[in-house]
């Protein structure tokens, strides 16, 4: 019962949905499928309190054993509380100008300090991926160049024409096209079969186990 | 009741796909002839990794990416979980499994959970290496990051759905002196797991996961399907080409409806 439950109720839903999004004129089916859209988000809400209190008892559990950076966890629980706190019983809107001013001027410098130390990481992994160590390395590192030149005023400058400009545009737009869609056809009709299996019970992965 | 407008083709196209996958998964249950599998180093590697972990008394890091459970990838990379869960019970190697989504970690810390039930020791579970971290994109890597540094997993496996903080794991995973097995059909996250990790699964790979691990015949007739799938593909696009040069909008018209 613990595994024939959930593939009923995925069997049924998943219908649903599938149905809302290919058929029209079915007003009880479209009220069905908004139906269910908001049942998602109102069981996404209440995962991330189950989200707050796997994160409370990593972290208390660090702090009270004192493990080697223990005063992280206690940062991490009091910005963690700080907010739920201020979000829930003083600012109670996601207008208020305490809470706009906490995102804009806290949270949102963060994450662009955390994305821009993406430029590093692609120095790095560019050093080791274009090493000339093959053909296909020679190959990976000639179209790398080449379209890094053709994407920068400085290349235009520094070998003259559009030429650059033209060749990368090229490479972009038909080998690697060609090779990106080739993935995505390939990886769409993975997701549809894996869908389908998971519809009817093939697969249960997922459900945990290994399904008998 | 008719079919939404611009997606009638592809309802029709999507029901003779069902059909053809049903029609294989139920001649490989009466034990039709499955065609061998290419061999996915990524998939054989996983093996290698969990016992270099066992060897090193390191732990395994898994994220499961950062898609939800609407989101195909997700699942496959939870049947990959699966697995990698029950090597490690069998070995009795730690496995840290990070989420950034909040319903998804339940469900990973069901699986890790069972497949140690599984093994025989229930024991050895540790839900508190059931970690969700953040629902933020960028707070979930920092997490991500922090836990490569401090607890120095010997295996990196990275397989779902990823977007920018890809390269963020894998760069870090490579500094640790991890392992890294990766996998993605994010296109435009495949070259960075592609240039930063040891093995990457590329694209419908990572659907294949779960028949290339188990060997189950049923699952690996449904390969069978998408290959199948990936032919009559191939045919459209040579005869829409053709019929687009000679002007010949027919078949485009057609799959427009």
């Amino acid at each position: 019962m613990k595994k024939e439950v959930p593939i009923v109720m995925g069997f049924i839903l998943g219908i649903s949905i599938i149905a809302g999004v290919f058929v029209t004129g079915v007003p009880w089916l479209t009220t069905w499928k908004n139906l269910l859209d908001e049942w998602f988000l109102v069981v996404q809400a209440w995962a991330v309190a189950v989200g707050v209190v796997n994160l409370t008892q990593i972290h208390s559990r660090r702090v009270s054993q004192k493990r080697e950076g223990w005063f992280y966890s206690v940062w991490l629980m009091i910005c963690m509380f700080g907010m739920i706190v201020f979000g829930v019983f003083i600012a109670k809107s996601p207008q208020n100008e305490g809470w706009r001013w906490m995102y804009n001027q806290l949270i949102a410098p963060m994450n662009a300090t955390v994305y821009s130390t993406l430029v590093f990481y692609i120095g790095a992994a560019a050093y080791r991926a274009f090493r000339v160590r093959n053909l296909e390395a020679t190959v990976l590192l000639v179209a790398a160049v080449i379209l890094m030149l053709g994407r920068v005023p400085l290349g235009k400058v520094l070998l003259g024409g559009t030429w650059i400009e033209k060749t990368a545009d090229w490479i972009l737009n038909v080998p690697n096209s060609a090779g990106m869609r080739g993935i995505q056809l390939g990886a769409t009709l993975g997701a549809i079969a894996t869908a389908l299996r998971i519809l009817v019970g093939i697969e249960r992965g997922h459900l945990g186990g290994t399904g008998e | 009741m008719h079919l939404a407008k611009g997606n009638v083709f592809s309802f029709w196209l999507g029901v003779l796909f069902a059909i053809v996958l049903f029609v294989l998964i139920s001649r490989a249950r009466k034990g039709m002839k499955i065609p061998p599998l290419y061999k996915v180093p990524g998939l054989d590697a996983l093996d290698e990794a969990i016992g270099r972990c066992t060897e090193m008394g390191r732990p395994v890091h898994f994220s499961p990416g950062i898609g939800s459970v609407d989101n195909a990838q997700t699942l496959a990379a939870l049947s990959i979980l699966g697995y990698v869960a029950r090597q490690c019970a069998k070995y009795d190697t730690d496995l840290i499994a990070t989420n950034r989504i909040t319903v998804v970690y339940p469900i990973a810390e069901e699986i890790v959970k069972q497949a140690y039930i599984e093994e025989g020791k229930p024991d050895a579970f540790k839900p508190e290496n059931v970690r969700f971290i953040s629902e933020d994109q960028f707070a979930y890597a920092s997490g991500v990051t922090g836990i490569m540094y401090r607890e120095k997993p010997a295996a990196n496996i990275l397989i779902g759905a990823f977007w920018a903080e890809s390269l963020i794991f894998a760069e870090v995973g490579a500094t640790a002196g991890a392992i890294q097995i990766s996998g993605t059909a994010n296109t435009h996250q495949i070259p960075f797991f592609v240039a930063a990790c040891d093995y990457a699964l590329i694209g419908e790979e990572i659907f294949a996961a779960s028949a290339y691990l188990t060997k189950d015949p049923v699952l690996m007739g449904s390969l069978v399907a998408q290959d199948w799938g990936k032919m009559l593909a191939a045919v459209l696009i040579i005869i829409g080409a053709v019929l687009q040069t000679f002007k010949i909008t027919a078949l485009k018209d057609l799959m427009g409806k």
